[in-house]
């Protein structure tokens, strides 16, 4: 089966984790594995023996060829330098890279009871000052035992190589030596969005960011891609985004190939991931939520929904503004989706099974201008405001998606651990969060920064996130954080204030990675970069 | 030594331009003062306190006499002063996504510019002009202009509010408030300090936290 | 000429530095590179000062060919403030509030000793000033003592309104009329934000 290049983007040169989101693909178990060269040959060894196990970016479009594992693999800086990259390559990499995730903290809110000291051990060494992670390598997976299988490869290949050592130091059930992740699920083996959670309960992993080349079924590009100005219900509502803003060498949407350390043949296809491990403290949020929805006009699961911008069960609150018009929906949605599943549904309801998937993604804020529907502060529209930020003004900006079209990102990753007590803290469970882009400070720190933990851009003032902003006690917030939920003029409904809200997620480790071209890593492992 | 004041950075940037494009410069500045729709995009990007343009033709440097020499330069030269929130770094790219045909006429004429689209260029256009500020005054740090612009919201809605709601039954004054409550929903939030905006500049500010600590103690 | 819009003043003066085998700019940039911040800085005792920035102006920049090479003779003080109001009555406001500092800064520029009053001094300003060609306004062009009040109630009515929510009618009404009492909004001297205040327990007064 052939594939036919049409844009300018070499999947096969990709690596799979980029252009792919491996859990859509029932790949919904996985193992994060970290290691530390301490020798060029032997790390320049170890790459070129994981070389034949990375995935690649070419589309599954067969359900016969989706692998049972895949394997990705990506560089911390000192990692590429340990590796013995040319200095004026290494020289070519922006500096929020090169500082790495922790060195970045005052700026991305890693502070407070997200600082690294509260880390995951393997961040941390006696000698903080320098990165000591290198390598990363993801496992993602059908069953724990395509896991294992993968994971006792890559166990082969260590025991060959004495000047590469795995890194340990995970809390969690795996003896430390790797970070385990899963999809939670209702049904066991069948993924389908919005069938897939995460702890606080909310359908996670429903929307799609979609790039010219990326692959994906073109329908994606609805909701996924960046917004024209045209009703947000039609392929018409939207367009590709530049695939340079998540691939280097590629042009990207200020009409220009995005900065990237020479030479070409080093970054093209390349690209950077943020892994972030987040707990999230279930104990602390079921709690607010029962507090605070009890005094809700409209309810706890209302109030769930103004947080995030979604329904709990995946529907998009600017489309279904209440309660029973979500749950209807939402209804139909899975009773269908288990007709597709079991192959036993008609053209028609396919038909109609494909009107609602779309319905989750199809929309934007331009019938919300008030936030009556979904707050300006919630969630989702904090994330991706699609044209949000023209505040209704069309034709005031260049393009409805100006502000936002260079602060959108590529997720990926996993739940991680489970829930024993739904009234505690403790335990492990969160989130592993990848995230995808090619210029880390403008961004995935942008929307972190000046997004999560700050409100201007919105007209929000200093007000954080109400989910993932860092509600600390500290200058400019008393007691928590705090969000408006907009009320509505029409019906005479007051705005409702939440405060004392507490920090739901904190940081528990991570880095920032390259992750190069298949061409890149084959130069890596041959020691045969040359910027002359 | 700082751009930045609070939560405002003060961008100011020399750019040179032949005196004949000057003129029509300020020829087209003149009917931008005219025309509101000129700088919409400006205004609704909102994070500009204030900004301002000024051409000086090359006879028109102050001169005050007692020995000052006379300029002698070939250009006029084209001095930007602004007060935007955020750091340049940071918010070039908004600038540049949302306004690049308004900035483009800015700037038409200024020796070498290489237009606002695509943004690395620019961007180093810029900054290579950029003078430093020796000092940088705020009377507001915590606030945005969308703080100062909703602060005003809130006293235009609160004062009349306050006369009308002498004499109420507490009833009448409860569907009152709940309706102001409803129209100034976008501006109920507090303010505080800046996001750190560079780790050069908060690094900056710790030394001289440190200096004066120790010129206390000393 | 577009140095204002509405009553906000656009003020850009260029003060010709004294050249001399002794340099005047190393000692002037030092001097004002180690001003007071915040609430200390002097311009927060100016009144109706906005926002204003003090840099030095040593030379043009040069772009590289095919453009020329420029150089100034002078170096310049540049001077940029946007206020509220009409420029007399602004820099007599400075001068009295400054009047030591501004001798100070002015030994080191050309003709800085003709400054002897408030009048000398708006003369030498005016000698200084340069035309703003467009001044953009994308904030208000309220007096500065009415923005600071209008920041103060901003932030105090946004704790009431939380702090209050659910509250009965005549509970909300009762508090309601003590935090008018509190924090009279009529009242532009007091309590209110301090100029140039930049900590949430320094920020009101």
């Amino acid at each position: 089966m052939t594939f036919e290049v049409t844009t300018g983007v070499d999947l096969d040169d990709i690596q799979g984790n980029v252009v792919k989101a491996y859990g859509r693909y029932g790949l919904i178990v996985a193992r994060y594995v970290f290691f530390q060269i301490n020798g060029p040959v032997g790390g320049r060894k170890f790459v070129g023996n994981i070389l034949p196990l990375v995935t690649r970016g070419m589309p599954w479009s067969d359900s016969k060829i989706i692998p049972r594992v895949a394997t990705n693999i990506g560089f911390t800086y000192e990692g590429l330098r340990h590796l013995d990259i040319p200095e004026v390559t290494l020289h070519g990499f922006p500096e929020a890279f090169s500082m790495g995730m922790k060195a970045r903290r005052e700026i991305i809110g890693d502070t407070g009871p997200s600082l690294y000291d509260y880390w995951d051990p393997i961040w941390n060494t006696p000698n903080d000052n320098k990165q000591h992670v290198h390598i990363m390598v993801t496992i993602d997976g059908k069953e724990e035992k395509d896991l294992e299988d993968r994971y006792q490869e890559i166990q082969r290949i260590l025991a060959d190589n004495p000047e590469v050592k795995q890194l340990t130091g995970h809390r969690g059930p795996s003896g430390g030596m790797y970070q385990p992740a899963a999809a939670i699920l209702p049904t066991k083996d069948k993924l389908g969005f919005p069938g897939g959670k995460e702890h606080f309960g909310y359908s996670d992993g429903i929307t799609t960011t979609f790039f010219e080349g990326c692959g994906e079924e073109e329908n994606l590009v609805i909701g996924g891609g960046k917004p024209t100005g045209k009703d947000p219900r039609t392929a018409a509502g939207w367009a590709p985004l530049a695939a340079g803003e998540f691939l280097l060498g590629h042009p990207d949407e200020a009409c220009e190939y995005p900065e990237a350390p020479g030479p070409s043949l080093f970054s093209l296809n390349g690209t950077f991931i943020a892994y972030r491990k987040l707990h999230q403290n279930v104990g602390s949020f079921n709690a607010y939520l029962d507090a605070q929805g009890a005094k809700f006009p409209d309810g706890k699961e209302a109030l769930a929904a103004k947080f995030a911008g979604r329904w709990r069960n995946g529907a998009p609150l600017v489309s279904f503004p209440n309660e029973e018009g979500a749950n209807k929906f939402i209804a139909e949605f899975a009773a269908l989706q288990q007709k597709m599943w079991a192959d036993s549904a008609s053209s028609q309801e396919k038909e109609r099974f494909a009107e609602l998937s779309l319905q989750l993604l199809a929309f934007d804020y331009s019938n919300d201008t008030n936030g009556s529907r979904c707050p300006f502060g919630s969630h989702i529209r904090r994330t991706n405001p699609r044209s949000a930020l023209e505040f209704g003004k069309t034709k005031a900006f260049d393009v409805p998606g100006a502000l936002s079209n260079r602060r959108r990102i590529l997720r990926r990753g996993l739940p991680y651990g489970q829930v024993d007590d739904p009234t505690s803290d403790n335990g492990e469970h969160g989130v592993i969060m990848l995230i995808v882009n090619a210029d880390l400070s403008r961004q995935f720190e942008f929307v972190q920064q000046q997004w999560m933990n700050y409100g201007n851009d919105f007209g929000l003032a200093n007000d954080p996130d109400p989910l993932l902003g860092n509600h600390e006690n500290k200058e400019g917030r008393c007691d928590g954080g705090r969000m408006t939920i907009e009320g509505d003029a029409g019906t005479n409904k007051p705005p409702y204030f939440c405060d004392r809200i507490p920090t739901l997620v904190e940081t528990r480790g991570g880095d920032y990675f390259f992750v190069p071209s298949l061409t890149c890593l084959r130069m890596i492992a041959l020691g045969i970069i040359d910027p002359t | 030594m700082s751009n930045i004041a609070g939560k405002a950075y003060a961008m100011n940037a020399v750019t040179p331009m032949r005196w004949y494009t000057a003129w029509w410069n300020r020829l087209f500045f003149g009917i931008a003062n005219l025309r509101p729709s000129t700088t919409a995009g400006l205004a609704t990007l909102s994070l500009i306190h204030y900004a301002r343009w000024v051409i000086i033709m090359p006879g028109q440097f102050p001169n005050l006499g007692k020995g000052q020499p006379r300029e002698n330069v070939k250009y006029a030269y084209m001095i930007f002063f602004s007060n935007f929130n955020g750091s340049w770094n940071q918010y070039v790219d908004s600038f540049s996504s949302a306004i690049p045909r308004g900035l483009d006429l800015f700037w038409f004429g200024s020796i070498k510019y290489p237009k606002s689209v695509p943004v690395l260029p620019f961007h180093r256009y810029i900054t290579s002009n950029q003078i430093w500020t020796d000092y940088y005054y705020n009377a507001y740090p915590m606030a945005t202009s969308n703080d100062v612009k909703s602060a005003k919201r809130i006293k235009d809605a609160l004062l009349p509010f306050i006369a009308d709601s002498q004499r109420e039954s507490p009833e009448e004054f409860l569907q009152k408030y709940n309706r102001l409550l409803i129209n100034l929903q976008h501006d109920i939030s507090q303010m505080g300090p800046n996001p750190v905006v560079s780790l050069s500049a908060s690094a900056v500010e710790r030394n001289l936290g440190k200096e004066r600590e120790w010129r206390e103690k000393n | 000429m577009a140095n204002k819009s509405g009553n906000a003043y656009a003020l850009t003066v260029l003060c010709p530095i004294r050249g001399g085998v002794q340099s005047h700019t190393a000692p002037l940039q030092q001097q004002l590179q180690t001003l007071q911040v915040n609430e200390q800085s002097p311009m927060a005792k100016v009144p109706n000062t906005y926002l204003c920035r003090f840099w030095v102006l040593s030379d043009v920049p040069y772009q590289g060919k095919p453009g020329f090479l420029d150089h100034l003779k002078s170096d310049y003080l540049v001077f940029s403030s946007n206020f509220y109001g009409e420029l007399d009555p602004y820099l007599e406001g400075m001068w009295k509030a400054l009047e030591t500092g501004i001798r100070v800064i002015l030994s080191h520029c050309v003709d800085g000793d003709s400054v002897s009053d408030a009048e000398s001094f708006i003369e030498y300003i005016k000698r200084c000033k340069v035309a703003t060609t467009f001044f953009f306004n994308g904030s208000t062009d309220e007096p500065l003592a009415q923005q600071l009040k209008n920041l103060y109630l901003k932030q105090e009515f946004s704790k009431f309104a939380f702090e209050n929510q659910g509250k009965s009618a005549s509970d909300l009404q009762a508090a309601f009329r003590a935090f008018v009492l509190r924090t009279q909004p009529d009242n532009l001297d007091g309590p209110t934000w301090a100029a140039g205040a930049y900590h949430l327990d320094k920020v009101v007064k």
